[in-house]
């Protein structure tokens, strides 16, 4: 580990591709790093690859000893602890500064004011595990389901001490349980709190990037779906991999990958089908002699980042289907898995979710389980708005633990926004979408929902001039309603 | 809490039982003992009458009983001035009962002294609560008149009864002077045999009161002489009919039904101060916003029907206690204060209750949506507290085991508090609330003791009585009926903590508060799904008996209700017979089955009500009943009678139809109208009263074949049940014969039918066609054609086709059950299958339940074979859920009680060492699992507290489960499909039985002395230090690492489903989660998964993050 970061930290280009022709020297077809594909002969144009600051925040996701031994009322009870300063401004700048701030316990019926708690959205088709162990009531499997809201779905705002039914002007669908909001209206006689307006936290203060002169950019991919029975996936792959490198294109395409400055993969690294969900049910004596199935995957993954990994800075962030732990903040995959790539000082294998700053340039997002779960649980669709309500929440990641598998965090919440991002993305999405949102205060954020390679064969590349995002596309087979070049990557 | 979901807990207070005289059921100190059985008969009607005695010297203002600040909310809403001359009330009664006072000036009846008066509560249509007086009606029964009787020896019959029931009195505190008030002639004919419709004379004798009933027929029956006439003996009848039936009876009232009270014909009672009252014109006396005085016969009672099915908006009130008990002892009302009180009022019909009350001890933060009320003084809240009822003035009040715990608890405790004004809980100023212990038995539900409260005016609807009697459940906590019913957990909190919520804070009070107020919710909406109100008012308003009688009383009643009101009409009387046991008769009969696995359609044909219709068709009954020889002395031919298969003889009806076949036909075809009319019915609120109906009516029909064969009844008639069920057995064989000689090949079919299996009202048969369609359409044929060879309104219907089947035994069969669609199948059914017996594991229920999943909705045999092996492999390796080996026994007595030893008393006694205040108490469940021991060990030494084994990593004694608990029911199913021999040496034998996971308790033993070395997780070579793996098993670290970072992540995902829906069933995010309820599969999972999840971890940690 630490001679990963001393090397990160060095900026003299040449050490690396000395490095990197001394590796590759020992591959067959031997061939320096950024000389034309099938070349055998010196060729003169050798391009540097550019070469970013690059500065990894892992300590925020970073789990050292973690004990199972708590429950998680304290995640909730931190998490409202820090936010309520935060709400208790907006509230004031939006209703005023002598809007009352009142606690549940002391609400007086039909008095209009001002709550901040966490919404817990009670829904009726949410799945339980309860009701999947009770055997008295398993004749009729839960029908699996792309979404669990519906017409009797039920928002509760809940302060330190109580809770209590919301109805008005609150889009019920909109949200989601654990986001900490404040909610302007009057206690009604039943009971129930009729809401007039609501805020959020909204935007967090941003430091503003560093100029950076020249373009450079840098790769987002996410569900690279290894492992999977996708054929076509694996030559997409294949290319992207040998564009990255150099090994594709003329020169000005070779240029171009130069100024990819950094390799960052989103995530579900695997496919879903190496997860073998019945291991951990079979009984022993069936199971005893088998390995789990992401073994094959590990390798070809291994294989992978061993070739990108001689030539660009790659970041691996481990997603859903990862073998890694399963509660978020996942933790990065471990070396023993990687025994050709993990020697590179190149291969940063970081956690999920990820933070890191690129030339000045800050990087913060996820796999996509965030924006997966609240999809689930809301009326929202697009991964870009749930991106977008994410930041305007102030949190990466509310549903979690309620829906969201989550560490049972003690005296923090990690998942707050402190800072805000410039670059905010999250993976696995079904297709590309990117847009450039401006808060209140000037924040700048671009917001990227990276699709996900395997079915899409797509990546996207992001400016860090520019903060500008396109995707590129790998698909081999659908030439034909493929607008963008394949390699349009020089701009 | 849950500690009070016991039932029978030590008994609290005895000075309520000490003013009872002689308690019920001392058999001993009585006069005679016909009387005792009497006043077991009439156990209420006696002690109703000396409650009124001793409660009428209370004389409470009304002002006293009302006094705290109210909210207008729980007032009833404002009563309109009633003019008796102009207005007609119109009310739904819904509690009877009598008492005994002066005669009221202007009213029927006797005018001197004491006389009974029936008391009626109800409530208008505008939720008004009436108290109803009415006068008049007086206690009667009769004896046949001695030969030679006219109506000249009327009065010297009378003068001398009377002078003998006067001196039978051992005290005459009321100094009653005339006790018979008349003596008529009518002509009655006895209910009892057929006796060539011989109507003859029958002496009807008034009594002033109905306790005076018993000693006139008593004296009567051992002889009584008067004027000329010699020493008789005269046999009684009806003479043991509770009062407020007789009345019921002859008013033509029925449990809650509509009473119209017409104008001009009652009389308005005014509030009056204490000094202006007179007895003939007495003042208000109940809490009622009207009351009034009206003659018996001016009374008109509405039959349910069109209008009057409406039910009355009622108050329900549901509520529930917390007591601060100490550590290790259950509460004990003389000592541990009551601290909250939770109430929530509904209207019945309403979705949401609209009074939702809490009253603490101490201060308690607020609460949205309901009204906190906090008291420093715990006699000022408990005397609140019964002023909020009596304001609310419910008229019905429920709760969870409030007859046994609650109200007990809290009469007890406002008895040690002196506090005066809290016993006055019905709608009654002057009477005070009592308890009382009795003992109720009945065939269906056992030995039952229970305490009695008395709350004149309001119906007591304990929701675990009514659970208990109406369904069958593996447990009765409220929190287990809630996830049966409801699907919905329920946070408990164990009884240790409610101290420490109390003492704590106002906000643990308000957590506490919560808490209450959800148990007090739980059972409205419990009534609500399981519509037990509108059930039991149905059931009332059929049977014609009052609602209270349904909860306390058995199912005789209901049957003696319909049978009077059948006789009265015929001019029959019912004769009181001795109860006496006889021997038993044969039962139901059973064809014997043909076990197997059918993967064929087997089609049901049942007889629909097979009992009553019998009854109906051979015209059993007691007034057709021909006694043994009496044929020819009658003069009836042999066209005239039947002869039963048990060689009883009964009159056809074309000589007499009798009084139990008329019953039966008025209620299958009321049934079949209330079916009829709920079909149409669109309002859901009343198709749930039809649908309550056509239910009523339903058990009702059933339940009188088995009046007719209770040996302790009140009129068993063995004739009569005897040979129902000897016609009944004579049926299924004849069906049996009839449809296996005509479904032939050679009668053209494609197969020979054969019947597998019939059982009382039931043949199962395999038709040989191989569709579901098809089995129907040959099955309804063939039911038709079998009823065409039997009496109407017998008939044999196709009701379901099972595909497959699965034949285990007489009484025990399961099978996807096909009814109305060809296609689908609408449920499995299982009979007599391990899945609710409550002292095996749920590992033994879920197992068979998986099993006859596969084999019948699957259909794959093999796989169950392959389920079954999985489970008993994980059985032996440990991976099987401890919540799944838990067993539970109550705690009934302490060890020394015992005869035996047992295991969960042995337990209760060990954790009582290691720690006395989580200890269960007496009448607590103890949950146990069976540990591994050293050999010889007595199986009642192996038991351990679930959450000390996972603790302590104490290995479950695997061999037990497997042999003890999962090998019979296992081989019971799979012997038919795998064959008898096949089936052991396949489930328990075999490869899966081989791979065991040991495990090292961390107490006793060596354990203290053993010190634990790192293995290499491939190989197991003992390690040097703490790594992961050995060096020869560093090139497969990466495998390794997989393998077990996979069972990491499992165990995680599970720990996070698991720990946040214990957080959303409790209600609340911010605070930890407390419950404790060990009904909950979660229970001991989500404790078990934060154990492996650490130990997991440290594994994992070993490779180095």
């Amino acid at each position: 580990m630490s001679l990963e970061r001393t090397a990160n930290n060095l900026p003299h280009l040449q050490l690396k591709v000395a490095m990197f022709s001394r590796v590759s020297g020992s591959r067959e077809g031997g061939c320096s790093l950024m000389c034309r594909p099938g070349s055998e002969d010196q060729d003169p144009s050798v391009f540097d690859r550019v070469k970013p600051a690059y500065s990894p925040c892992t300590e925020r996701f970073r789990l050292g000893d973690r004990s199972f031994n708590r429950q998680y009322a304290h995640i909730y009870a931190t998490r409202l602890m820090q936010m309520s300063p935060l709400l208790t401004e907006r509230a004031q700048q939006k209703w005023g500064a002598e809007v009352q701030i009142k606690k549940l316990c002391d609400l007086q019926m039909g008095e209009q004011c001002c709550i901040v708690g966490t919404l817990f959205k009670h829904m009726d088709l949410q799945p339980s595990i309860l009701k999947e162990i009770s055997e008295e009531h398993n004749l009729l499997p839960q029908p699996p389901r792309t979404k669990y809201i519906s017409q009797s779905d039920e928002l509760i705002l809940e302060d330190e001490l109580q809770r209590i039914k919301l109805e008005g002007n609150i889009d019920v669908d909109k949200f989601v349980t654990g986001s900490v909001i404040a909610i302007y209206g009057a206690e009604k006689n039943d009971g129930k709190f009729t809401v007039e307006e609501f805020c959020t936290a909204d935007l967090p203060p941003q430091t503003p990037r560093a100029v950076v002169s020249t373009d450079r950019f840098v790769l987002l991919v996410s569900g690279l779906g290894l492992g999977g029975s996708r054929a076509d996936s694996m030559l997409a792959l294949q290319l992207l991999v040998d564009m990255v490198t150099g090994q594709l294109g003329d020169q000005g395409e070779q240029s171009g990958a130069a100024t990819i400055s950094r390799v960052l993969l989103a995530g579900n690294l695997l496919s879903q089908s190496t997860q073998d969900k019945d291991a951990s049910t079979k009984a022993k004596y069936l199971t005893k002699k088998t390995q789990a199935g992401t073994v094959e995957a590990i390798r070809l993954l291994d294989e992978m980042l061993m070739q990108l990994a001689a030539s660009v800075p790659v970041d691996v962030m481990p997603g859903q289907y990862d073998p890694t732990n399963y509660t978020l903040p996942q933790q990065p995959l471990h070396r023993c898995m990687f025994p050709l790539s993990s020697t590179y000082p190149t291969l940063q294998l970081a956690s999920n979710p990820h933070q890191a700053t690129i030339d000045g340039v800050r990087f913060l997002g996820t796999s996509g389980q965030n924006v997966l779960d609240i999809q689930k649980y809301s009326g929202m669709d697009s991964h870009l708005e749930i991106l977008e309500n994410t930041l305007r929440l102030r949190h990466l990641a509310p549903t979690a633990p309620d829906t969201l598998g989550c560490y049972p965090f003690y005296l923090k919440d990690p998942f707050i926004l402190e800072e805000c991002p410039h670059v905010y993305f999250s993976g696995n999405a079904p297709s590309y979408q990117s847009r450039r949102i401006t808060g209140a205060d000037g924040q700048e954020v671009l917001l990227v929902a990276i699709p996900e390679f395997c079915s899409t064969q797509t990546a996207c590349l992001v400016n860090l001039r520019t903060l500008e995002c396109e995707p590129i596309s790998f698909s081999s087979f659908n030439a034909g309603d493929d607008e963008e070049s394949e390699m349009n990557i020089s701009h | 809490m849950d500690a009070k979901r016991r039932n029978g807990g030590p008994p609290m207070g005895g000075e309520s039982q000490a003013k009872r005289g002689k308690p019920v059921g001392d058999w001993e100190d009585s006069p005679s003992t016909f009387e005792e059985e009497l006043a077991l008969f009439d156990e209420s009607e006696m002690e109703a009458e000396d409650r009124e005695g001793q409660a009428g010297h209370d004389v409470i203002p009304v002002g006293d009983l009302f006094s705290a600040d109210l909210n207008p909310r729980w007032r009833r809403p404002p009563a309109d001035p009633l003019n008796c001359d102009s207005d007609t009330l119109i009310f739904q009664q819904i509690d009877l009962d009598y008492y005994l006072g002066a005669a009221v000036a202007g009213m029927p009846g006797q005018s001197q002294g004491v006389v009974p008066i029936i008391r009626m509560f109800g409530v208008t249509d505008n939720g008004n609560s009436v108290c109803c007086h009415v006068h008049g009606f007086a206690p009667y029964f009769y004896v046949p008149a001695p030969n030679g009787f006219t109506s000249v020896h009327l009065s010297e019959f009378k003068k001398e009864l009377n002078s003998v029931v006067l001196k039978d009195m051992r005290s005459n505190k009321d100094n009653i002077s005339v006790t018979v008030l008349a003596v008529d002639i009518t002509r009655k004919e006895s209910m009892y045999g057929y006796h060539g419709k011989r109507i003859s004379d029958f002496l009807r004798i008034t009594m002033a009161m109905p306790r005076l009933i018993a000693p006139a027929k008593r004296l009567l029956e051992m002889g009584f002489k008067f004027g000329t006439f010699p020493m008789q003996n005269y046999s009684s009848y009806e003479a043991n009919i509770d009062f407020e039936i007789r009345f019921m009876v002859d008013s033509g009232v029925v449990g809650c039904c509509w009473i119209e009270l017409p104008k001009g014909k009652y009389r308005v009672r005014e509030e009056k101060s204490s000094g202006e009252t007179d007895a003939s014109d007495p003042g208000k006396v109940s809490l009622c916003q009207y009351e009034v005085d009206v003659g018996w016969t001016q009374l008109i009672s509405h039959p349910a029907e069109g209008e009057y099915q409406r039910i009355a908006p009622l108050r329900v009130l549901s509520f529930d206690i917390e007591c601060a008990g100490r550590k290790g002892i259950f509460p004990e009302a003389d000592k541990d204060p009551v601290i909250q009180i939770a109430s929530m009022v509904q209207r019945q019909g309403d979705k949401e209750p609209f009074i939702r009350t809490i009253f603490t001890l101490q201060s308690c933060s607020s609460i949205v949506g309901s009204q906190v009320l906090c008291f420093t003084k715990e006699s000022q809240l408990l005397q609140s507290w019964a002023e909020f009822l009596r304001t609310v003035d419910a008229d019905i009040v429920t709760g969870y085991n409030i007859q046994n715990f609650d109200l007990p608890y809290l009469l007890n405790r406002a008895a040690a508090l002196k506090v005066n004004l809290f016993p006055y809980l019905g709608r009654v100023r002057g009477i005070k609330s009592v308890l009382r212990d009795s003992s109720f038995q009945s065939k269906q539900m056992g030995r039952r003791e229970n305490k009695i409260l008395n709350m004149e005016g309001r119906v007591q609807f304990d929701l675990l009585q009514v659970l208990l009697r109406d369904y069958k459940l593996r447990s009765y906590t409220l929190n287990a009926v809630s996830f049966h019913f409801l699907q919905e957990q329920k946070e408990d909190v164990q009884h240790s903590i409610i101290t420490d919520l109390q003492n704590g804070n106002e906000q643990t009070r308000r957590r506490l508060a919560v808490y209450c107020l959800k148990d007090a919710y739980l059972p409205l909406r419990l009534l609500q799904k399981l519509m037990c109100v509108i059930n039991y008012m149905e059931m009332a308003r059929v049977t014609g008996v009052p609602l209270t009688y349904l909860l306390s009383r058995g199912q005789q009643i209901k049957v003696v209700s319909q049978l009077l009101r059948q006789a009265m009409k015929q001019g029959l009387v019912m004769p009181v017979v001795k109860p006496e046991s006889g021997e038993d008769y044969t039962g139901a009969t059973v064809i014997e089955p043909e076990k197997g696995y059918y993967s064929v359609p087997i089609a049901t044909l049942d007889f629909s009500s097979l009992y009553p219709s019998i009854m109906m068709a051979h015209n059993l009954c007691y007034t057709t009943l021909v006694q043994k020889g009496s044929a020819e002395k009658l003069g009836l031919t042999s066209e005239d009678f039947i002869k039963t298969p048990t060689g009883d003889q009964f009159v056809k009806s074309s000589v007499r139809k009798g009084l139990l076949p008329d019953i039966l036909e008025d209620l299958l075809s009321a049934r079949k109208r209330a079916k009829a009319e709920l079909k149409k019915e669109t309002d859901p609120f009343k198709k749930q009263v039809l649908d309550g109906r056509q239910l009523a009516l339903k058990i009702s029909a059933n339940s009188v074949y088995g009046f007719t064969g209770a040996q302790v009844g009140k009129l068993p008639c063995l004739e009569i049940s005897q040979s129902v069920t000897g016609f009944g057995r004579q049926m299924i064989e004849q069906t049996k014969q009839l449809v296996e000689s005509r479904y032939t090949i050679s009668n053209g079919y494609q197969a020979d039918a054969k019947v597998i299996y019939g059982d009382t009202d039931s043949v199962m048969v395999k038709l040989g066609v191989d569709t579901v369609s098809k089995a129907m359409e040959v099955g309804r044929e063939a039911a038709e054609w079998v009823s065409s060879h039997f009496i109407p309104p017998i008939k044999l219907e196709f009701e379901k086709v099972y595909y497959p089947y699965l034949l285990i035994n007489k009484k025990r069969y399961a099978g996807l059950y096909f009814s109305s669609s060809a296609d689908t199948h609408e449920k499995m059914d299982c009979k007599g299958i391990e899945t609710v017996r409550r002292d095996n594991c749920t590992l033994v229920a879920n197992l068979i339940n998986t099993c006859l999943q596969t084999i019948l909705i699957d259909r794959d045999p093999q796989g169950a074979v392959a389920h079954a092996k999985e489970v008993i492999s994980d059985l032996l390796c440990n991976r099987i859920d401890i919540s799944q080996l838990v067993i539970t026994k109550e705690l009934t007595r302490t060890a020394q009680e015992y005869a035996g030893k047992q295991a969960h008393v042995e337990l209760a006694e060990r954790m009582k060492k290691r720690d006395a205040g989580s200890a269960p108490q007496l009448g607590d469940r103890v949950p146990y699992v069976i540990i591994k021991a050293a050999k010889g060990v007595a199986a009642y030494m192996k038991s351990e507290d679930p959450i000390y084994v996972l603790e302590n990593n104490i290995p479950i004694d695997t061999q037990y489960y497997l042999e003890q608990q999962l090998s019979k029911p296992l081989l019971r199913i799979f012997e038919p499909i795998l064959g008898e021999s096949k089936a052991e040496s396949v489930l328990l034998k075999g490869d899966h039985t081989r791979c065991k996971t040991v495990l090292t308790s961390r107490v006793g033993g060596l354990m203290a002395f053993a010190t634990k070395k790192s293995t290499c997780i491939g190989c197991r070579a003992v390690l040097k230090n703490d790594a992961a793996v050995c060096d020869y098993c560093k090139q497969k670290e990466s495998e390794l690492y997989q393998k077990e970072i996979f069972h990491l992540s499992t165990l995680e995902e599970r720990f996070s489903r698991l720990w946040t829906q214990c957080q959303r069933c409790q209600g609340s995010l911010h605070e930890d989660v407390l419950c404790t309820s060990r009904d909950c599969p979660i229970f001991y999972m989500r404790k078990k998964v934060q154990k492996d999840l650490d130990d997991q971890e440290k594994l994992v940690s070993r490779f180095g993050w």
